[in-house]
């Protein structure tokens, strides 16, 4: 449903992007991740066809976004950096005039606007002017302007931006319930919101493309051999000293945040299995005072910080 | 096409919905009130200067000459006030990504945009038509002439506007479009006073003077509606749109 092949783009010195390809697949919902500066706006304006890439190409339903845009615009919504709004109208207004312009068909458009509010809960707000709006709600009304021509794809950067919690869930509702049935591209810097809406997350830092895959790809891949958090109830630098010397152990060290007393260690992939047991026994055998071992699973936070190191 | 419609009726309400519409309206009609009022009172003097000591009294004509040829001068200032906000607004806050990702051609923004601002401005000419019409009321002026300059002025503006629209669609800071169009139509305006000395005579000097718009704008003011002239402001304009349009396309590949 969206393709995105080689595209590659200089701002003067800078290279923005670098030969970034991925796919969105129909239905799905994908997460553009990636820090601030990374590249996510620069792709997705490209991909919705309001610049240009010196090279490479985006695809939207089977149409090239810069031979045929407008075929491919009309199966398009799409929700910029900065929500592209005009103050001194209404919020039906603006929202009737979007639809307008995405060729909502005229029987169509009443329903089609009034749907578009509900869903966003802006139906009580939609006679005040757009730019009297709180920031949280002029998102909204920029969201409402993305989707009110129900179009097949939907590209969304930083939805969530400036709304509060209760929002952001609500939101975050909204675009799983468009799942499906829509194909969603969502860029963010917020991992845990990617985490939980997406199917797929594609990482890009710097202009590349780090890498992409479901949340367990990413996070089973990315944790090469498994890391143990240990607890022992004293002399925990002896302890270090006899885990260094074990066959398999690798990066041991005293863990600092969590007192003088936990020790984090890495087990390498092929002595992961026996592992536990041996660290297990030889703090028992040691007199160490053992009061805790267990496997620390990897966030995505860690999976972003190691990929964009 | 109806996009075309859709895209100029929202800016024209969003033009009289700001201040702006309101304000360029009524600095417009102020100007010309008392301009027209110092010409009826300069008119008058001559008439009476004429009817003591004799010699030619002046013609109503030539009152509805001076005053479009005043409009003309009011019209660097207007016009430039109207177009600047077309792009140039719509690019700083960054409204026009709705059109850009809209199923829209540049063509039709480029069209709705130009509807708006004749709109805007033909709201003006007619509001100051009521200066020559006042002519009609208390004397006897020829039609023709009235109905050839509102015309004439209507297509001048045009061609102002299109210019306008160019410049807005190149730069996302209002205040230099507004300077930019001011001087570009200050310099169309005297371009015919300044062809001698550019051009030192000859062939230069008749092209120059075409592209000027003093010319034919005359032959409008002289009361003559005439096929050449007609398709000067008309190709003036659809050069400067067509330009807008490939301004606001090459976005696209930038
Ligand atoms: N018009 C421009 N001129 C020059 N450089 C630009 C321009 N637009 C973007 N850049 C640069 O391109 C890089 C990518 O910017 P981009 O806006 O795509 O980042 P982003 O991933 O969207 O960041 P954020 O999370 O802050 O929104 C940045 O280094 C930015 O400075
Ligand atoms: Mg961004």
């Amino acid at each position: 449903m969206i393709e995105v092949k080689g595209l590659s783009k200089r701002y003067g010195q800078l290279k923005a992007l670098d030969d970034v390809s991925f796919t969105v697949e129909k239905g799905q919902i994908v997460g553009f991740l990636g820090a601030n500066g990374a590249g996510k706006t620069t792709t997705m304006d490209i991909l919705c066809g309001c610049s240009g890439a010196d090279s490479g190409s985006a695809v939207i339903a089977g149409y090239d976004i810069t031979e045929q845009p407008i075929e491919a615009k009309k199966r398009l919504g799409y929700l910029p950096d900065v929500p592209p709004l005009h103050g001194e109208m209404t919020v039906e207004d603006f929202v009737t005039y979007a639809a307008k312009l995405h060729k909502v068909p005229t029987n169509a458009l009443n329903t089609r606007v009034n749907d578009t509010l509900q869903r966003l809960s802006l139906f009580e707000v939609r006679n005040r002017l757009v730019g009297n709006l709180s920031k949280g709600f002029r998102q909204r009304v920029a969201m409402a302007q993305a989707i009110v021509h129900d179009p097949e794809v939907l590209v969304l950067d930083e939805p969530t931006e400036g709304l509060d919690p209760g929002q952001i869930v609500q939101i975050r509702e909204l675009i799983r319930s468009l799942g499906g049935k829509h194909t969603i591209l969502l860029s963010s810097h917020i991992l845990s919101e990617v985490q939980n809406t997406c199917d797929r997350i594609v990482i890009i830092n710097k202009g590349h493309i780090v890498t992409q895959g479901t949340y367990e790809e990413l996070t089973r891949d990315l944790s090469q051999g498994k890391v143990f958090r240990l607890r022992v109830a004293h002399s925990a630098k002896d302890a270090l000293s006899r885990l260094k010397g074990m066959p398999g152990i690798v990066h041991a060290k005293i863990e600092d945040d969590h007192g003088e007393d936990t020790i984090e260690f890495g087990v390498e992939k092929s002595a992961s299995e026996n592992a536990p047991e041996d660290v297990a026994r030889a703090v028992m055998d040691g007199g160490f005072g053992f009061r805790e071992l267990r496997q620390k699973t990897k966030s995505l936070e860690e999976v972003f910080f190691q990929v964009t190191k | 096409m109806s996009v075309v419609f859709t895209i100029a009726k929202r800016d024209i309400k969003s033009y009289f919905a700001s201040p702006k519409g309101g304000a360029i309206l009524f600095f417009f009609l102020i100007l010309m009130g008392s301009f027209f009022q110092n010409f009826v009172v300069s008119y008058i003097e001559y008439e009476q200067r004429a009817s003591t000591m004799g010699g030619q009294a002046p013609t109503l004509e030539q009152l509805l000459r001076a005053f479009f040829y005043n409009l003309n001068f009011i019209l660097v200032l207007i016009v430039p006030a109207v177009t600047m906000a077309s792009f140039s607004e719509e690019k700083r806050n960054s409204s026009l990504r709705l059109l850009q990702t809209a199923p829209v051609k540049a063509i039709e923004i480029v069209l709705g945009k130009f509807i708006a601002t004749a709109g805007v401005m033909g709201i003006v000419l007619l509001a100051s038509s009521v200066y020559p019409l006042f002519l009609v009321k208390y004397g006897n002026p020829d039609g023709g002439v009235i109905i050839a300059s509102l015309l004439g002025m209507f297509l001048l503006m045009c061609s102002q506007l299109a210019f306008g629209l160019w410049i807005s669609s190149m730069t996302n800071n209002q205040f230099m479009a507004f300077l930019f169009t001011m001087f570009g139509l200050f310099l169309l305006l005297v371009l015919n006073w300044l062809a001698p000395s550019l051009s030192g005579g000859g062939v230069a000097e008749k092209i120059i003077k075409y592209i000027a718009s003093t010319d034919h704008l005359d032959v409008f003011l002289k009361g003559m509606i005439s096929v050449s002239n007609l398709a000067y402001f008309l190709c003036f304009t659809a050069l400067f749109l067509f330009l807008t349009n490939v301004s606001l396309d090459s976005e696209r590949w930038r």
